[in-house]
């Protein structure tokens, strides 16, 4: 069985984020970027199907990525944790594909090749409009579930769990070629050293195919990006402890939360 | 045939069957520690000599322990003295007018005497004092040993009680021979008890003689044999291995960049010291006993490392096949991740067998096989990501200089006399930042010109590597280096122990070998150029030796000279300078999971400080301390009796910045 991993790299969080003075899109040239994490536990429940041995016959990992800028290390990566191997869309690409340009590009390369399984993460934190694995199954006429976890190669059927809202689980059996947006790995994904990643990069190397820019195929128009408004601040209560234990009494008597 | 052809033709083929049983042994082993890594120790010969000599002859380490090394230093001795019995009593058989003459051979006397009361202490040791350090070692082995080194003593006195009737009688040798045979007044004492039994016939003593003869030599050479297969190899290795010791920086992991791998996943991946080391050990556990994650009830034994590496290469030896892998299996993945590369273990070992770098090396087969630490991964990927052991975006490094009333220069752009590595902890924790902040306006108080590499700086990389992240560290190393070099600065100083382990003997390897000081010597220097006024600061304190800063980098006046210089008593913990004890933090254990521990190393020290007379505030030179120590008196509820402070708060009370000790932000209960 030969599974494909969609792997895109998105804005750190944890740097804060910055727009254009436009106010309609993130300034990409200043933010640093990090592998989905989405997409991070796709790649995992991947490797662990691999490491399961896929019942009928082994499974291959196939890690690939649309050349937006800088994805060689994520590739590498990849395939040091494992991937059999690592492919690079290349073309006339920037970080300002849209989710409709990006599951376009995937769609096309992905149509002439014998992938039985594709995985990618559920969601990205920049995805304006929608989410990959969606776009791509309906371009590609396939098969899709998102939010999924607890996927297993059964009888040459790809077998995984969805989740709904309120805790309720479906479980789904589906002939490939079939598109799943994977919510969470079984277990948290792997840390692979530095070290071997190096090793990889010498001993071995990225497929690139040359895809062309698709077509603006649909688009929502961002108007404007903007940081969350506050409506009402928390009060904070400081000074010596008997004060800050009154006012929390006050407060629970208040509300009559306290006896 | 006669006694003596019948006693030379025995010690031939005694002789021949040991030494063939040592060598195969021997060789077997040799081949290990030519299949394993280079590295050098060979160089600066005079300096070996003069280490085997203060830890050979002086017995340095040994004698931390006194009753131990007393008894050890007795049973050690007799081994120099059983070479002089042996030649003689060889030598008198083959030459019955042979002697080691009236001065020798009473010595050999009196260590017999020292080494059988040697015997009888061990023996008080292991049977009525059992320290815990035993703990895991094979005590059946020892009684073997003490047993045999008993035995040998008893032989020489025996055959030397019969040998004057034996010399003259049976070997007809020269009266004047059976005279001075009598120097050996333990055996003359000896031959008084067979004269009042009668047995001082020459059939008797003949009989008499042999058994001794036997008990001696005959041991002896089985003895031989029986080493290598025993912890008792040390009589051989021990020498030699404290000869071989590292002399480079103690705080250097690794001397040269690595290639790929540091892991350490076969026998192969180990230096060749390395498999000396495990014949070396003499489970004396004096490592177990010093090593915090030990004393906090986890599954870490540094002995027990060694140990199990030991028997399992002892297993492949013996033909049971590849042992199963060293990481997570022959030493458990629980154990290696226990371990906070305080050093304790090797400062420790009397036979200086290296345990950290082994450990790191197990843990970084682990990593690459995943089996990280998930609190330390989480760590890794913010180093990777962040540069930093917080996840805080690296423009936040700086944020601490904002509040200053004065503007910290920026070392990248223009020229500093003193460059400041801050480090992680210094800049991002909320306690540490109080004292960055306090350590930046002495320095200006000072009129020091000063300045950081603001987001330039990142981690240091010295836990990533004791983590057993070879490649993050040497990212992380290079990113810091590119800031250095883009710097002009005269001297480097930093406030993190563990920075400046990194940047005084970790980056060296890169070629950076610029001078580097910890803040405490730094401070001490300011004060004696009279660059800072202080009145003295009447506080009865402790002062807490960070491992980074004490043991791995022999940092352990300038901080004492400091606090004593502000006019505060200081008062010595029992365990203290190079002896200090880890707050637990090192190695990348204060990012760990903490769960089955019984007593946090830190709260055991805080305990240690508060059996102190009269001691108010517990004094630390290490951004980690003051989050480890505060926590640990918060945890143990004893606010009202100690403080946690650091050195630099003491300096901002003597200057008059600090209004009163304890009362900043960093004081535990604040």
């Amino acid at each position: 069985m030969r599974a494909a991993v969609l792997l895109k790299d998105v804005p750190d969080l944890v740097e804060d984020l910055e727009l254009e003075e436009s106010g309609q899109a993130l300034a990409v040239d200043v933010l640093s970027y990090v592998p989905s994490e989405w997409d991070d536990q796709a790649l995992e429940e991947a490797l662990l199907l691999k490491e399961d041995g896929g019942g009928t016959g082994p499974v291959e990992v196939h890690a690939i990525a649309i050349d937006t800028g800088d994805i060689d290390a994520m590739l590498f990566s990849a395939l040091a944790k494992g991937a059999d191997s690592a492919t690079k869309l290349t073309g006339d690409f920037d970080r300002g594909l849209t989710s409709r340009q990006r599951a376009r590009i995937l769609a096309t390369y992905l149509e002439g090749q014998a992938f039985d399984l594709v995985l990618t993460g559920v969601q990205a934190v920049d995805d304006l409009d929608g989410q990959i694995a969606g776009l791509l199954a309906g371009y590609l006429h396939w098969p899709h579930a998102s939010v999924v976890r607890d996927v297993a190669v059964e009888d040459g059927q790809v077998r995984f769990v969805q989740e709904y809202a309120g805790g309720v689980m479906g479980e789904f059996r589906a002939d490939g070629p079939v598109v799943l947006g994977i919510q969470a790995a079984r277990k948290p994904p792997r840390y692979v050293p530095i070290a071997r990643i190096r090793q990889i990069q010498r001993t071995s190397s990225l497929s690139e195919v040359s895809m062309e820019r698709p077509e603006d195929a649909g688009h929502l128009a961002v108007r404007r990006l903007y940081r969350p408004e506050s409506s009402s601040h928390a009060a904070m209560w400081d000074g010596d402890v008997d004060a800050v234990a009154a006012a929390i009494r006050a407060l629970l008597a208040e509300k009559q939360l306290g006896n | 045939m006669g006694l003596r052809t019948f006693l030379l033709l025995a010690t031939a083929v005694m002789l021949v069957a040991s030494v063939g049983v040592f060598g195969w042994r021997t060789w077997a082993i040799w081949a290990y520690v030519r299949r394993a890594r280079p590295v050098v120790r060979w160089d600066r010969l005079s300096e070996r000599l003069g280490q085997v000599v203060r830890h050979v002859l002086g017995h340095r380490r040994m004698f931390r322990i006194t009753f131990s090394g007393l008894l050890h230093y007795f049973i050690f001795g007799g081994f120099v003295v059983l070479m002089l019995d042996i030649v003689e009593t060889v030598g008198e058989v083959i030459h019955p007018g042979f002697s080691l003459g009236p001065i020798l051979a009473p010595v050999v006397d009196v260590w017999v005497a020292l080494v059988l009361i040697g015997i009888a202490m061990a023996l008080y040791n292991r049977l009525v004092l059992r320290p815990e350090r035993f703990h895991g070692s094979d005590e059946r082995d020892a009684y073997i040993i003490l047993a045999l080194i008993g035995l040998i003593m008893v032989g020489i006195v025996v055959h030397d009680s019969f040998f004057p009737v034996v010399a003259t009688a049976v070997f007809h040798a020269p009266p004047a021979v059976a005279a001075s045979a009598r120097s050996h007044f333990l055996g003359a004492g000896l031959a008084n008890l067979w004269g009042a039994l009668g047995l001082l016939t020459p059939p008797a003593a003949a009989i008499g003689y042999s058994v001794g003869y036997f008990l001696d030599i005959g041991l002896v050479l089985a003895f031989l044999a029986y080493l290598p297969y025993s912890k008792h190899f040390h009589i051989f290795l021990a020498v030699p291995n404290i000869f071989l010791q590292n002399l480079r920086p103690a705080g250097e992991l690794l001397e040269e960049p690595a290639e790929d791998t540091i892991a350490i996943r076969s026998f192969s991946d180990l230096r060749w010291k390395d498999v000396m080391d495990l014949f070396t050990c003499t489970e004396c556990g004096r490592c177990q006993a010093v090593c915090p994650a030990h004393a906090a009830g986890q599954p870490l034994s540094p002995k027990m490392v060694i140990l199990d590496l030991r028997d399992a290469l002892v297993r492949e030896l013996g033909g049971k096949g590849e042992a199963p892998p060293l990481a997570g299996e022959v030493v458990s993945a629980d154990a290696l991740w226990a371990c906070t590369t305080c050093g304790a273990c090797q400062d420790a070992c009397p036979v200086f067998i290296e345990h950290v770098p082994k450990i790191v090396g197990l843990r970084a087969a682990l990593l690459e096989d995943g089996a990280v630490e998930p609190a330390a991964q989480k760590v890794l990927v913010s180093w990777e990501r962040q540069g930093n052991s917080f996840g805080q975006p690296g423009r936040k490094r700086p944020e601490w200089a904002k509040v200053l009333d004065f503007p910290v220069k920026d070392a990248r752009r223009e020229e500093v006399d003193w460059l400041w590595f801050v480090g992680d902890f210094a800049s991002y924790d909320p306690r540490a930042r109080e004292m960055t902040r306090l350590v930046g306006e002495l320095l200006h108080m000072a009129d020091v010109d000063f300045g950081i590499l603001y987001e330039g700086e990142v981690n240091s990389g010295n836990d990533a590597l004791r983590i057993g992240e070879y490649g993050l560290f040497e990212t992380l190393a290079q990113k810091n280096l590119k800031a250095l070099n883009d710097a002009s600065f005269s001297r480097v100083f930093t406030t993190d122990p563990h920075s400046l382990n990194a940047l005084k003997n970790e980056y060296r390897k890169f070629g950076f070998e610029r001078p580097v000081q910890h803040y405490t010597e730094a401070f001490q220097q300011l004060l004696q150029e009279g660059r800072l006024t202080v009145k003295p600061v009447p506080l009865r304190v402790t002062y807490h030796d960070p491992c980074y800063l004490g043991r791995w980098n022999h940092i352990t006046e300038a901080p004492r000279a400091l606090i004593r210089a502000l006019g505060v008593d200081l008062v010595e913990m029992p365990r203290h300078g190079e002896q200090s004890f880890c707050c637990g933090a090192g190695g990348g254990r204060i990012w760990m999971d903490e769960t089955g521990m019984e007593e946090r190393p830190a709260n055991q020290r805080i305990r240690e400080a508060l059996a102190l007379d009269g001691v108010t505030h517990f004094v630390v030179a290490c951004p980690k301390d003051v989050s480890m120590f505060s926590a640990a008196v918060t945890a143990m509820g004893v606010e009202d009796r100690i403080r946690v402070v650091d050195v630099a708060e003491i300096l901002g009370v003597a200057t008059g910045l600090v209004p009163e000790p304890g009362r900043s932000l960093v004081t535990a209960g604040a």
